[in-house]
């Protein structure tokens, strides 16, 4: 078990390697180089480029061959130096440090949210399968699946803010982290965000349950008498949640960069993905870098404990 | 018609759901070719008919009366002149979302055409060659999938400048990788199926093994995968249009919706009417591909 967990460490460190290296050189060939924002002021300001040019390439080490610049780069991550963010004028990881929690909460609420209802949806749609209630869980679940985020997220806007005044049509920054007025001006957000997984964990948790509410075990449990409670919380439940747990998991990256992103856009919620699509189009790409790797780092993460949670999940599962 | 797509097609058609999805995407298939030569120009600016509603609603204007200086409010009427109703730049609605149609469908086809293509033929190739070969190809593939992906295509689409070819090959090249292993553990598992074996005990020719047997079977999951694919990558393409991305010279689904999002307290139908467009045409391959799903499932 030490050894398979080593061993998927590894392998983890390995893939993160690999996804900032794709990104540092995506990054660099790019027909626009970092020097070039700093020139633009520079020539604003009348001094003298060709020399100022030299400079700033040097202190950013920019003159020097690609390969050096990529060692360079891993070198200082690697002693926790996440660079300098030009567009705001600051470490790279204040910066982060800064913007994080708006991420963090919005992407918190909205996973609880989706968890919870998709198993209680799923599980009561699949209980009572061919039911009327079944048929309108299956009818909307369809719907969420399909219906674009950023569009649901519009259309909330234009309903509860626009219309009916009950929320703000933007996410109000001062208000304090954990607070109820702060709750609720992510209503909205975490609705946007959350619906599709939801959906999505409504289906594949009905289909789990279904599967073993046929199983033996389910019905030498139900010969012995046991309450249908116990049944289905118990017996069937635990047994549907493995294959779940692994769709959640797989789903989480997707929330994290793609709906994240544009949920953060369209409700002006300063996360990470508003910094990063920033940083984008000030070519400020030490950012650009973090974020991603950042991203990375947690889904891979997530990715470990999912198949560590495993082993004790489901006793069948042996590691050598 | 062949038999097997026969038999394929009846079941697919048992599900309502899979058959409305079929009949919805190729209507707007037939739309997105032949209507933009009934519609006008989805360009087209004309300020005069600026901010009408569609037909059967009406909103109300405050317009400012120059001889007398006051305001008075004019109740706007939609017209069937334009039944969709136009922008604040007066530009016809109908036009813009049935070009936008065209938009969508051809980067959907074409960029997931292009991961197909890709995650096949590395698929295969690792299953075939193993070893090696394998295990390098899936790493790079494990690499790909925990890549952010909207990320990479919003950093490249700002980079190199947002054109649809640009956007179409972005997708391609980094959407491949769920289509590379399903297709991978498929020929793999194929390979020691007892029917195989047995074609290859009887003395089957490897022709008839490979194009009656193995090709049919893995035909099933690529077209499945490319029907539930077309959707997303629709909406990646919107989702990118969304946020000021897109390429500037077609009018897109997603371009339409960014342009409505500014304006939703006064002409709300522009966010609204490519929204829904957008989600019945997801909804319709999700159907569609479930739809196909079960038919190719021999247990169902």
């Amino acid at each position: 078990m030490r050894e398979y967990i080593l061993r998927r460490v590894i392998y983890a460190i390995f893939i993160a390697w690999g996804v900032f290296t794709l990104t540092f050189f995506l990054l660099r060939i790019g027909p626009s180089s970092p020097a070039d924002k700093y020139l633009a002021t520079l020539v604003a300001k009348g001094e003298n480029v060709e020399e100022l040019i030299a400079a700033v390439e040097a202190r950013q080490g920019l003159d020097k061959p690609l390969y050096i610049q990529y060692l360079d780069y891993i070198n200082s991550l690697l002693h926790g130096d996440w660079g300098w963010s030009f567009s705001t004028s600051m470490p790279v990881m204040e910066l982060i440090k800064i913007h994080w929690k708006y991420s963090f909460q919005l992407i918190l609420l909205s996973m609880l949210f989706a968890v919870f209802l998709g198993i209680l949806i799923g599980v009561y749609s699949a209980v009572k399968q061919y039911t009327k209630a079944d048929y309108i869980a299956t009818f909307f679940s369809f719907i969420g699946i399909s219906i674009p985020n950023f569009w649901l997220g519009i259309m909330l806007i234009l309903v509860f803010s626009v219309k009916l005044g009950v929320f703000k049509t933007y996410y109000d920054t001062s208000l304090p982290m954990f607070s109820l007025a702060n709750l609720k001006a992510l209503v909205l957000p975490v609705i946007t965000l959350g619906t599709g997984s939801m959906a999505a964990y409504t289906r594949y948790v009905r289909a789990s349950t279904l599967e073993n509410l046929r199983k033996d075990f389910v019905r030498t449990a139900r010969a012995k008498g046991l309450p249908d409670r116990v049944v289905i919380g118990k017996h069937v439940l635990r047994n549907a949640m493995l294959p779940v747990v692994t769709i959640i998991m797989f789903d989480l990256s997707g929330v994290v960069f793609g709906g994240a992103y544009l949920t953060e856009i369209i409700f002006g919620i300063p996360g990470l993905g508003q910094i990063s699509f920033n940083a984008i189009f000030a070519d400020d790409y030490g950012v650009v870098v973090a974020v991603t790797l950042i991203g990375a780092l947690v889904t891979l993460f997530f990715n470990l404990i999912t198949d560590i949670a495993y082993t004790y999940l489901d006793p069948r599962i042996r590691y050598e | 018609m062949n038999r097997l797509v026969k038999y394929y097609w009846k079941r697919t058609m048992r599900s309502r759901l899979a058959a409305f999805g079929l009949v919805y995407i190729i209507i707007l298939v037939i739309v997105a070719i032949f209507g933009p030569f009934f519609t006008g120009d989805p360009n087209a600016v004309n300020f005069a008919e600026k901010n009408l509603p569609p037909v059967g609603f009406s909103i109300e204007h405050s317009v400012y009366d120059i001889k007398s200086g006051e305001f008075t409010t004019v109740v706007v009427k939609g017209s069937l002149k334009h039944p969709l109703g136009t922008d604040d730049k007066g530009r016809d609605l109908l036009a813009m979302l049935v070009s936008g149609a065209r938009v969508s469908l051809y980067v959907g086809i074409l960029a997931t055409g292009l991961a197909l293509i890709i995650g096949s033929v590395i698929g295969v190739t690792s299953a075939y060659f193993g070893g090696v070969v394998d295990n390098a190809l899936m790493r790079f593939t494990d690499i790909m999938m925990t890549f952010p992906f909207f990320l990479l295509l919003v950093l490249i689409v700002f980079i190199f400048g947002p054109s649809l070819n640009l956007i179409i090959v972005v997708i391609g090249l980094t959407g491949w990788t769920g289509t590379a292993r399903m297709v991978r553990s498929e020929a793999l598992s194929l390979r020691t199926r007892e029917f195989i074996q047995a074609l290859i005990v009887l003395g089957s020719s490897n022709k008839r093994i490979i194009f009656r047997h193995l090709i049919p079977n893995v035909l099933s999951i690529i077209i499945v995968t490319a029907t539930i694919s077309i959707p997303g990558v629709i909406l990646a393409e919107a989702a990118l249009s969304f946020i000021g991305l897109g390429d500037p010279s077609v009018a897109s689904w997603g371009r339409i919706l960014n342009a409505g999002q500014d304006s939703l307290d006064t002409t709300w139908w522009v966010a609204v009417e490519p929204g829904i467009l957008l989600f019945l045409t997801v909804l319709a391959f999700n159907f569609l591909g479930d739809g196909l799903r079960d038919a190719f499932d021999p247990t169902k």
